[in-house]
């Protein structure tokens, strides 16, 4: 039991879970829903990240943990293969998750968390969205299967078949509402709202958290400056989820779920919305503690955690480290590093058109591409910002205090 | 033919049920369209819907939950007005007296358990949307009123997160709109603000940038307090119903609950 | 009832000889040239019209006179601080550390330059630690870990001449980072 805690507690390093899920994605997009066998190119992106954390794994231990679970779970996706969609297996992995949350439930630290009044939500929030991004893609692969054999998706074999609101909807409206009501009214007579000590502007709790859907913000800012992490990506979120529409011209999947027919417009979106909103947001809560350290699941919130914050810029790291001067007076030579770095991440979309994503420009046409990279491009520079923390302790790629401008 | 059949039909026919309820009991087709087509509340529905957009496998009846929980909020929210007053001297005693003293004392947890479980449906409702495609043409335009919605429902929560005066709430304001000042040119310690100078004086300070706008003080303190709770109970709610009431409208205009084209 | 009584009538369709719509109809329309101009000045005024009054409602939201706590105290003589402490008794009331070293005292402002929360002072590591994100500031009160992106602020430090006290004005600030701290009213010399 401590060995399968201590395992937990390593693997959960923000770091480490990070990379499963992402990787996990990345594999999900090439994974051939339909016959469960990897395909070529994908299978060896996700043979590759195995082999690389494998090896990896041999000089750092939660690597080698990594690449277990990683392992593990790989042979159990390319066997299950379409059985993950069964009733049966949704019901077992339910069965299971509810039975290691139960099970964990033992443990007084992960109960303390956990049993928040105010995590509770949480809670039900990991179990809720488990269950539909399942549920959702069943419901495709079902579909998938039933277009590859030349047929109709579910939703069109009813869809011309027009049932009286009422009583039909009005009835299950009303069957919604009370119980949802009844759920409500359970929830509020057993738990209390919370309410601490009065406000007193002289001390922070700690650790002080936002509150918990800003809590993947507040993630974020680990990495970025205010300026960016709490109010350019924010809006860029917002800008570019209602982008979507306008960028993904696709025709089809309009309307029924369906995950062969937008595979990429799925991908991103899941891994958007699943890995880098909720799972930070899951990150932020359960795993964030006093200092806003990271805590395993089972580990005790030690708020005199001595935790090493010893972050450095890319100047310093290349005029310091590398070449072994001092660091430039003047800004822009300094900075000159990080700035050509961002110039060039953010040049890619005009290299990736005539490269890779060739396919991409011809299909949407200039305005659309390029809007849609530069978003994607955005979004991915969490992930990658994030990455660079930890192999390099990386603070800043481009660090002008002189008008806060850092990146 | 029992007693309890001639009381309803008694009640059915009386003039007092017939002067609200036009049709009677939807008993027969004719009478189906006649019942939401004659009702306010029930004419946001379409007289026939497609049978996919019923089932609760496909809908998930996020999109329901969530206005569900607005109404929920709305009027709980209503309740919790009579007892409390947005000042620092006594915002936080009466919270603690809704819990000891208001009978059936339980509509701040329904308010904030309510506000919670919002956020989460209309997060699904997305989600499935999405998983559907639903944002296609032409359902564009509906998509971007969503999300608006979405924020909206972030804010609301957000606002109510400060109102009762207790350390989580201030200390969650407080690193949060403090977030506001980093705006680029609009906050004091956002990048570019110090380069708005009139000779040697800095326009951008504490005292005029974003998060002033949205505090009304240097610091989280009594005005917050009271911009907080007149955004929570009347400007957002205001919005985010204008909003609905467009997003509803929409969903029937662009072909009802989505489905296969 | 000898009186006279005009019978309304409806009116004519033309417009009668000197209303002012004849007068208008005198000076005739506007011209095909001429309507897009007054149709695209039209626009631009109701623009600016409606900007004005948006900065209008805008600047609303910005009080003329704000009412805050006073931010000026006196804080004892230089002698009820040793040297070499970081002292707290400010804290509470007025959000300010007095450090006092060797050669100089100075006021520092007990908030967090990352996202305003109060760091606590940890003697026996010898830093200032912000709960909110783990920022991390020495004593002097410049940042060293954690994404604190600049030291904190000091605040305005005198000896009110009159009775020797030391007086702290907060509503004065000096940043690090500027170039502010060699300010002489940024600190004391003891």
């Amino acid at each position: 039991m401590t060995f399968i805690k201590d395992f937990v507690d390593v693997l959960s390093g923000s770091s480490i879970s990070f990379l499963l899920l992402t990787s996990l994605f990345s594999f999900l997009i090439f994974f051939n829903l339909l016959d469960g066998r990897l395909r070529s190119k994908g299978g060896s992106v996700f043979i590759g990240f195995g082999l690389l954390f494998l090896i990896s794994g041999i000089f750092i231990r939660p690597l080698l943990y990594l690449a277990i679970a990683y392992l593990v779970l790989m042979f159990l996706l390319a066997n299950l293969g379409p059985r993950v969609w069964e009733t049966r297996t949704g019901l077992i992995i339910l069965v299971a998750g509810g039975g290691a949350f139960g099970l964990s439930m033992l443990d007084p630290q992960f109960y303390l968390i956990a049993a928040k009044p105010d995590n509770v939500p949480i809670v039900a929030m990991i179990f809720l969205l488990g269950f539909f991004t399942w549920v959702a893609l069943r419901k495709a692969y079902l579909n998938d299967r039933q277009l590859l054999a030349g047929g109709i998706p579910w939703e069109k074999t009813e869809s011309d078949e027009k049932l009286f609101t009422c009583p039909d909807l009005v009835y299950t409206e009303m069957l919604c509402m009370i119980v949802l009501t009844i759920v409500m009214i359970v929830w509020s007579m057993a738990l209390r709202a919370p309410l601490e000590e009065a406000a007193n502007p002289t001390s922070s709790p700690n650790p002080a958290k936002a509150p918990w859907y800003f809590l993947g913000l507040q993630e974020m800012l680990v990495y970025f400056d205010p300026w960016l992490a709490g109010v350019l990506l924010p809006t860029l979120i917002i800008v570019g989820l209602m982008a979507i529409p306008y960028i993904d011209t696709n025709p089809r999947g309009n309307g029924y779920y369906s995950f062969r027919e937008r595979k990429w417009e799925l991908g991103i979106f899941l891994y958007g919305f699943l890995v880098l909103w909720s799972f930070l947001i899951i990150t932020g809560t359960f795993l964030r503690g006093p200092n806003w350290n990271f805590f395993g699941p089972y580990e005790y919130w030690d708020p005199n955690k001595l935790v090493p914050l010893v972050n450095i810029d890319l100047s310093e790291l290349i005029w310091v480290k590398a070449l072994g001067v001092a660091l430039p007076k003047i800004w822009l030579i300094r900075e000159m590093f990080g700035i050509l770095f961002c110039l060039a991440y953010l040049g890619l979309p005009p290299l990736l058109a005539v490269g890779p994503f060739r396919r991409f420009y011809q299909k949407m046409g200039p305005p659309r591409y390029y809007v849609g990279t530069f978003l994607f491009l955005i979004m991915m520079a969490l992930p990658i910002k994030m990455v660079l923390r930890w192999l390099f302790n990386l603070k800043y790629i481009v660090h002008i205090q002189e008008i806060f401008f850092n990146v | 033919m029992s007693r309890l059949k001639q009381l309803q039909q008694g009640a059915v026919n009386s003039q007092i049920w017939k002067s609200v309820f036009r049709v009677g009991i939807p008993n027969t087709n004719r009478k189906r369209v006649l019942a939401v087509l004659g009702s306010l509340i029930l004419h946001l529905h379409p007289v026939k819907v497609r049978r996919s957009g019923v089932r609760m496998s496909y809908t998930w009846c996020m999109g329901g939950t969530s206005f569900f929980l607005f109404l929920v909020e709305t009027v709980t929210g209503l309740l919790l007005m009579f007892y409390y007053r947005p000042t620092i001297e006594y915002a936080f005693t009466d919270i603690m007296d809704l819990r000891e003293q208001a009978p059936f004392g339980i509509m701040r947890e329904m308010h904030r358990w309510g506000a919670h479980a919002m956020v989460i449906a209309v997060w699904l409702h997305m989600f499935r949307v999405f998983m559907t495609g639903s944002y296609k043409p032409p359902r564009e335009f509906n998509w971007n009123v969503g999300v608006i919605l979405l924020v909206l429902t972030l804010l609301l929560s957000f606002t109510g997160y400060l109102l009762p005066w207790d350390q989580l709430a201030i200390w969650a304001i407080t690193v949060g709109s403090n977030m506001a000042r980093a705006s680029p040119g609009a906050g004091t310690e956002g990048p570019m603000s110090g380069l708005i100078k009139l000779g040697d004086i800095r326009l951008i300070h504490a005292g005029d940038d974003a998060r002033f706008a949205l505090l009304g003080a240097k610091t989280v303190g009594p005005s917050t307090l009271l911009r907080f709770y007149v955004l929570h109970c009347v400007a957002i709610p205001l919005g985010a119903g204008f909003l609905m009431a467009i997003h509803f409208w929409r969903v029937r205009k662009d072909g009802g609950i989505s489905g296969p084209l | 009832m000898s009186e006279q009584i005009t019978p309304y009538q409806v009116p004519p369709k033309t417009p009668l000889a000197g209303s002012a719509a004849a007068e208008i109809r005198e000076q005739g329309e506007i011209s095909r040239r001429n309507f897009p101009v007054v149709l695209t000045t039209a626009w631009f005024a109701l623009a600016a019209a409606l900007g004005g009054l948006g900065a209008i409602l805008g600047r609303f939201l910005f009080p003329n006179v704000l009412f805050e706590p006073v931010s000026k105290f006196k804080a004892g003589l230089p002698a009820d601080y040793s040297v070499g402490e970081v002292d707290e008794r400010w804290k509470e009331k007025f959000g300010i550390w007095v450090v006092r070293n060797e050669e100089i005292m100075y006021a520092l402002i007990t908030v967090c330059t990352h996202l305003g929360c109060t760091p606590n002072w940890l003697a026996a590591q010898n830093k200032f630690k912000c709960p909110c994100h783990g920022s991390g500031y020495y004593r002097t009160g410049v940042n060293f870990e954690g994404p604190a992106p600049r030291p904190l602020e000091r605040a305005k430090i005198y000896i009110d001449t009159s009775d020797g006290q030391i007086v702290i004005d907060k509503g004065k600030q000096f940043h690090q980072e500027r170039g502010e701290w060699t300010d002489p009213e940024s600190f004391l010399k003891t």
